[in-house]
Formats: C-alpha cells, structure tokens, sequence
C-alpha cells in the first residue's frame, strides 16, 4: 500500500465528523487537546480581566469602583478560575493533545472518557461564569474557608455555586488523572521501556498520580460543606461536634499539592523545549525523574505551613516547616539540571527561550520567599498580607504562566502547521515580563508595610497608595502583554505562511509526522531504540508514512492500536478504540442535570438525574465490544496479540485500579475527618452514641466476604467454559447484604443533624450503600453480558473489572460497618 | 508495576510515617497521657520510638533496594529508585526531627 493511499484509508477510519457537528461527537485526542486548550485560555482572558478589576480597585484609596460584596466575588472568582478553569484544564489540554504524538501512540487509553471530561469542564465552568453574570458568584475567597462560608454567614446560593460548579468540574480533572495515567503506563510505542519515555511523560504520569491522590479530600470537603448547607450536617460547626479547621486541612490537603500539580506539567514542559533551544540533551535525565517523584511527594507533607496561624502545637509546626524547607531540596536540582543543560549548549534567543529565561527569573525569586514563609515566625508576621499573594503569583506565574507561553510558542508549530510570521510575541514578551515584576514587587513591598490581602478599599494615611498605584500601572502594562502574546497567536494560527516539519530539530516522536497532525497521528507505530528517536533516526517519518512499522494495514474500518508493558513497553496487546459518538456530551449533560438539581434544590430531579446517568453508562459499556472472539491478531513485525477484551488486565481494568486510587483517598479521607473529629473538635462525646448490632454487623461482614469469593468461582468458571452465572448470583446477594447493612446503619444512627458524630457515620453508610448499588450495577450488567452471548471463556476482561469493584466493596464495607459498630461492641 | 513500585515505595512510606508520627502527636496532645520511661516522659518517648521506627524502616527498604537480589534489572530504575530511597531516609530523618528538638504540646 503505498503512503498517500494508507493516510486516505487511515484518515477516513480516524477523522471526527467535518464541520461544527464534529466538535459534539469528537472523541479524537487531537482535536479535544485544542478544544481544552482553547477553553482554557478564554477562562484566563476572563480571570485576567477580573484581576484588572482588583488592581482597578486598589489603585487609589476610598476608590468607589466596585463595593466590598462585588468585590468579594470578584476575587473569588479570580482565584477559582485562574486555579480550576485554567491551570489544570491547560495541563490537562497540553497532554491530551501531547501525549500519544510523544509516546508514540494513536490515541489516548479511554477516548470518550476524554470528552466527557471536556463537556463537564465546558458545563462546570459555564455554570460558575452564569453565577458571575447574574452577580450571585462566590464570595467567600477561593478556599471557602467555614464558618464564613456556612449558611449562617453566608445564607445566598454564591457558595453553592462553588461548592457544587468546582465538584463538577474536578470530574474532569479525575477524569483526565486516569487518562493520562493508564496511557502513558500502558499505550507507547512498543520498545519504549521507562527510560526511554519523554521527560514530558513522565512529569505528566506525576502530575496525574497527584491529581488522582490531592483533588479527593477537596471533593470531599466540599460535599461535607454542601451537604452541612443544603441539609444541616454538621461537619464545621464547633457547638454541634463539627470543626472549621477540618475544612481546612481537607481544603490544604488538597491546596498545597495543587501547586505543583500545577508546577510540575510546567517543569515538563520546560525540560522538553529547554535542550532544543539550548542546541543539546537534557543533563541529568535519571536525576530529574527521581527529583519530580520527591518533590511530587513531599508537597503532600506540606499542607499545614497554610494553616501556622491556627494554634497548632509547635511540634506540629516544627514538622510542617522542616518539610517546607526539604521541598526546596528537589526544586533544586531540577533548576541546577536545566543550568547545566544551558551550560553544555549553545542558548538561541528565541521566543520559547525567553519565556523560559522569565521562567527562571521570577520562580527562583517565588521559591526563596516560599523559603521565608516556611519559617514559622516570618510565617506570623506575613499570613495574610499581600506579601503571600505577590509570592504565590511568584511561583504560580513565574512556575506556570511563563513555561506555557513556551510551550505554546513551542509547539504552535504543531497545532497549526505555520510558521511564525509576525514578531509581535517578542514584544509582547517584555511587557508581560516588566508588567509582572513591577506589580508583584510592589506587592512584596506592600505586603511588609502591612496591607492585607482581600481588602477592598485602604485609608491615605495607611503609607500605601504610592505602591498600589505602581502595581496597578505594571498590572496593566502586563494584560497588554498577555493581549498581545494572545493576539501574536491567533495572527500565527490564521494568517501564517505553511511551514516546514519539525521547525526545531527536535528530538521527540511528535514531529515525526505531517502538521497540523493527522486524526491517527502514526500511519504505523514505531519501535523506539533511544530517548530522541528522532535524533537518532531523521527519516523516521517517512519510513512510518511507509508503513515499516505496527499495524501499518488498516483494517475493517477499525481504530487499532497496542498495549505495552509498563516497565519495558514490549507490546502485549491489541486494543480496537470506540469511533465518534454523541454519547459523552449527553452524559455529562446528565451529570450537569445532577448538579444543578442539587444546586437549585430542585431534589424531585436527582434521582431523574441519576438514573439517566446510570442508563448511559451501561449504554456506554455495552456497545463497546463484540459478540465473537477475535483470538490472536496480527500487529506487523510478525507479532500477534491477544485482543484487549481477551485478557485479565484490559484497558477497563487499569482504569478502574486509578480510579479506585482516587476513590480510596476520597474514603481515606473521610475516616481522617471522622478521627480528627472524634479526637480534636470540641463538643464531644456527643449525647447519643449508636446503637450497635452484631446482627447488622454479621450480616454485613458476611456479604463482604461472601462477594469476592462468590466472583472469583464466576470467573474461574467462566475462563473453564462453565456456567458462571450460580457465582454471580451469589455475589450479587453479597453486594445486597452489604447494601442493607449500610442502610440500616444510616436508618439507627442518632440524628444526623444533632451532633457531627450521628452526621459522619450517615455519610459513611452512605458512601457504603452508593458501592453497593455501584456493585449490584455492574453485577448485573455482567450477567446481562453472560445472557447475551458477550462473555466466552476467551473474552473475560470484564470479569476482571467488576471482581476489582467488588473487592473495594468488600474492604470499605467492612470498614464503614466496623467504624459504626465496633465502638459500641467494645464499650 | 514491580519497577514503579521501586521508584515510589520510599517517599510512600516517608508519607505513611509522616502521617502517622503527625497523628499520634494529635492523640498524645489531646489525650494526657501520663508516665515515664527511662527517665524520658511518655509522651516524649513514644514520639522517639515512633520516629526511630520510621527512620529504621527507611534503612531497611534502602538494604532491599541496593539487593542485588532485589533490585531491577533496569539501571534507570536502579538508579531512580535509590535516589527516592535515600530521599525517603533524609526526609523521615529531618522532617520528624523535631520530635527530640521541640515542645511537644504547647
């Protein structure tokens, strides 16, 4: 077959919808990447523009241009929009668009799980920008600290709107979390073992794993929050057995790591365009791993040093600011990394460079006053002034903003297949460079004289009206040239001369092929020998356009890549991808529908809400396999693979451990918050203590143990050509047992809205019941699957997947009945 | 997965020993416990021994990760993993240092 033939044939099997009706129906990685991309940045103009309004504000005292509650919201906004709605979903853009080009790939693990993560960032973060226009935002700062944020001090629907607009748009981050995860473990070209992976990749397989461990105790606090609103729970009300500092270590649980969540893609980025600007490899590749894994680690070990103000004995400090200080440690190296790499290369000033060059200057200056606040008394001193606010723009700004502009510029190339005509980015370069310094320094500067953060207005005689006017001035000096680098971008995308492949002389696999990319991205796969295959090999493309590498044939119309081994990427798979479908957008629609229920207390529509949901997701899973067995299939090079569907350890199944991952900090989380409260928060014991049943509790431990045993026989049996329906049966009466004994747990517990205690071990029952309905779900469908001819002794992926579910079932069942009960057998 | 579990077990366990040593100073704070133990008060000795343990096991994971035996075969990964070990060392040692350093409830 010759090249042009193969990329018809290819492009017809890939392609999205043409026109606007693709961009509803598109599940192609490619064009979702931009999708993100480009609804990111619209959510930076907006939060840009609302920061203009804060400098506006402050530029002069007694300064009448917005009142304190628009005010309030204002900042709010800035803050969760800058965080949420740009941040991550950038990140989130750059690796759905990056990351099967780099790894060699065609698409992504799970492609409509891709969209549907897009659609509930598009719907969630619609829902927050309507709550703006119709002047009921949120108002309570961007961590939503209670008592404030409670319905006593603040009665209006602005705090739901965040508490329950962010829980959605966090399914997108855990969404994308597992994604890029069970992607860059398991779908690379074949031969690329863990150190021949893109650094790129291995910061995004970092990132990611954060998202998947931080982001839970978030989603958790807010559920508590809304549920303590919307319900009258208790959880951070002191005179009920609540505690405000709860929300806060959940809150920072999640806050401290969400920095370099956002830092660390950035990091990747820089080490991925810094050896090409710099005419070299990066130094200290082993190095540079082992830092990201460190630092990933340790800014889980940090979140107190937000929280030194809040009476915490000095050990707990002293712990807190020592591990505040190490983190300094793995930043470190990784700068000193990317110095050596400029100082064994020749450095070309161009626009990705300089960004770079703003990059080091600003976040090395962001990292040594994060080096101050970590000192405990300093700490005192600066909490809550403006002197926090200019460091974290420091490091947010400099460890972010500047490394993505790099990145943009960097791969413009890529996205459009033009070259850069105009030098405006160039120009616009200084201005965001000056703009930025000259704002945040005063800030600095202001921050020491005394001013707090988040005031709306300050007196004359206060001493600080000179410095608020220069840092508005710079502000604005910066938009204009954030406007112009945009304007710089939009001008390369549209009206730019085409340009040729690979600008750069890069080494990675992305720019071995035509751009703007193609919808299958290779026309064959490569098999990858060194960590810059391109480097190593220039005719690279043209020999995969030739179709010398795997499945080179396209066949059947179908959408066909491999699976690899984690640790030595040797191919072990054959996975068939889902083709365009509507299906995401309307289930994320669903979920919105369930949100905004709860949000507008329209409670008769939850269920509604839920139950559509439910119905698309077994749709979902249904239509995405075939009745016959395909056996080994021919990949090239002479291999041939089982199919995914074939084997114990599908797609499905990697993607259901990360997601359990997420799910259990979640539960982990919400234990911490029972422990902490039991032992710290005031107003305990509480006046009623449960009534425990060993009856329930038998019943209940019986059916956990009963469930797993019951499903391992159905899948021995069915992988023996016998009849495994009998096994699943009796795990689905397992899962019930399970399910009855939550609810009965949830039916005696002393009243929810009394005291915390009564309040946590409902959400606990809760969190079991939802499980076990989860469970009997998925047990049904498969004995659906069973009747319907779905399942042979060959195609047993989803044996192995609802056997995974069940076992979480059995261990957080026993867990949730014996934190109810155990205690009163005990006493 | 046995390679990533290499690279990720040390700072897992530091997280682990860091939580738990962070929580039993929450209970020994909230709960007074009385008493002591070699001439060191309880609360402080139990702190000790629980920050001795973690720093115990850390030595113990990094023995397993230079173990010829036990080591990968990859030298990346080889590599990688004693690094995050010997991090997981320096960090249980520093960040729990204070509990022979400071005031434990005040």
């Amino acid at each position: 077959m010759r090249a042009l033939e193969r990329h018809r044939k290819l492009t017809a099997i890939w392609a999205s919808e043409p026109g606007f009706r693709g961009w509803f129906s598109t599940v192609n990685h490619t064009d979702l990447g931009r999708m993100f991309l480009v609804t990111a940045f619209f959510f930076f103009i907006v939060g840009g523009l609302l920061a203009m309004l804060i400098r506006a504000q402050l530029a002069t005292p007694h300064s009448a241009f917005a009142g304190p509650e628009i005010y309030n919201q204002i900042f709010t906004m800035h803050g969760t929009i800058m965080m949420f709605l740009f941040a991550i979903p950038t990140f989130e853009g750059l690796a759905v668009y990056l990351l099967p080009k780099i790894l060699g790939t065609r698409d992504l693990a799970f492609p409509r799980l891709t969209a549907y993560g897009y659609w509930c960032y598009v719907f969630g973060g619609t829902m927050l920008l309507f709550a703006m226009l119709f002047g009921i935002a949120p108002d309570g700062g961007w961590f939503m600290y209670p008592p404030l944020t409670g319905a006593i001090y603040s009665p209006g629907i602005n705090t739901d709107f965040w508490l329950i607009g962010i829980t959605f748009v966090e399914i997108s981050a855990i969404a994308a979390a597992v994604e890029i995860t069970v992607s860059i473990l398991k779908y690379r070209a074949p031969g690329m073992s863990l150190d021949k992976m893109p650094i790129f990749a291995w910061y995004a397989l970092i990132t990611a794993l954060m998202i998947l461990t931080g982001f839970p105790p978030l989603i958790l606090g807010s559920v508590l929050l809304e549920v303590e609103r919307a319900f009258g729970l208790p959880f951070f009300q002191a005179e009920l057995g609540g505690d405000s500092l709860l929300w806060q270590h959940l809150f920072w649980l999640f806050g401290h790591p969400e920095v370099y969540i956002i830092f660390l893609p950035a990091a990747g980025v820089i080490s991925t365009v810094l050896p090409v600007m710099c005419r070299t490899t990066l130094l200290g590749y082993g190095w540079i791993v082992a830092a990201a894994v460190t630092l990933a680690f340790l800014s889980f070990g940090l979140w107190v040093h937000h929280m030194f103000t809040t009476g915490i004995p000095h050990m707990g400090l002293a712990f807190f600011s020592a591990a505040s200080t190490l983190v300094a440690v793995p930043t470190g190296v990784q700068i000193f990394a990317w110095i050596g790499t400029m100082w064994q290369g020749r450095p070309e000033l161009r626009l990705p460079m300089l960004h770079l060059l703003g990059f080091f200057f600003t976040f090395v200056i962001g990292g040594l006053t994060g080096v101050m606040v970590a000192v405990v008394p300093f700490d005192w001193q600066a909490h809550d002034t403006a002197f926090i606010t200019a460091h974290l723009h420091y490091v947010l700004f400099g460890g972010f903003v500047f490394p993505i502009f790099a990145g943009i510029y960097y791969w413009m190339p890529h996205f459009t297949g033009r070259r850069q005509f105009f030098r405006l980015g160039e120009f616009a370069f200084s201005l965001v460079f000056i703009g930025f310094h000259v704002t945040f320094l005063a800030m600095h500067w202001v921050g020491l004289l005394g001013q707090r953060r988040r005031i709306p207005t300050y007196a004359p005689e206060d001493g600080w009206t000179t410095i608020n006017l220069i840092s508005s001035v710079g502000s604005f000096v910066l938009a204009i040239g954030i406007a112009m680098s945009l304007i710089d971008v939009i001008l390369q995308a549209l009206t730019a001369t085409r340009g040729r492949r690979n600008p750069w002389g890069a080494g990675t696999l992305e720019w071995a092929m035509i751009t703007p990319a193609p919808a299958y991205n290779f026309a064959s796969l490569p098999h990858i020998t060194s960590r810059e295959p391109l480097a190593d090999e220039p005719d690279l493309a043209t020999q995969l356009a030739r179709g010398e590498g795997y499945l080179a044939t396209p066949r059947h119309g179908l959408r066909e890549t491999l699976m690899v081994d984690v640790a030595s990427g040797k191919p072990e798979m054959h996975v068939v991808y889902p083709a365009n479908t509507r299906l995401p957008i309307l289930m994320s629609a669903v979920t919105g529908l369930f949100f905004l229920s709860l949000l507008l207390k329209f409670y008769w529509t939850v269920p509604l809400a839920l139950t559509g949901v439910a119905y698309l997701a077994w749709r979902w899973v249904w239509g995405q396999d075939r009745k016959n067995d395909l056996g080994p299939v021919a990949v090239g090079h002479g291999i041939a693979l089982p199919n995914a569907a074939e084997t114990d350890r599908s797609p499905g199944w990697w993607g259901s451990v990360f997601l359990l991952t997420a799910n259990a900090t979640f539960f982990g989380s919400l234990l911490f918050g029972f422990a902490f409260l039991w032992t710290v928060a005031p107003g305990w014991p509480p006046p009623v203590w449960f009534v425990a049943s060993l009856g329930e509790l038998v019943i209940g431990l019986l059916g956990a143990a009963l469930g797993p045993v019951a499903m391992r026989h159905a899948t021995v049996a069915s992988r023996r050509g016998d009849n495994p329906m009998p096994g699943l049966f009796v795990a689905l009466v397992g899962s019930a047992a399970v399910g009855i004994a939550c609810t009965a747990m949830m039916a005696r517990t002393p009243s929810p809205e009394a005291h915390a205690y009564g309040a946590t071990l409902f959400v606990l029952g809760s969190y079991g019941l939802f499980h076990a309905a989860l469970v009997a779900l998925m047990t049904s469908f498969l004995i659906a699957r069973l009747a319907y001819g779905f399942t042979s002794s060959m195609h047993r992926a989803e044996f192995a997947i609802v056997r995974l579910w069940i076992s979480y079932l059995s261990l957080i069942g026993a867990l949730v009945l014996l934190a109810g009960h155990l205690p009163g057998l005990l006493s | 997965m046995t390679d990533l579990m290499r690279i990720l077990i040390a700072p897992l366990v530091w997280l682990a020993a860091f939580s738990v040593v962070y929580g039993l100073h929450g209970l020994i704070c909230e709960h007074g416990i009385e008493g002591a133990v070699t001439g060191l008060p309880m609360q402080r000795f139990l702190l000790i021994t629980a920050y001795a343990f973690a720093v115990l096991i850390q030595v113990a994971l990094l023995t397993v990760l230079y173990h010829p035996r036990l080591a990968s075969p990859s030298r990346f990964v080889r590599f990688v993993s004693h690094a995050t070990g010997w991090t997981g060392l320096v960090a249980t040692a520093w960040a729990l240092l204070p509990v022979v350093m400071t005031t434990y409830c005040a």
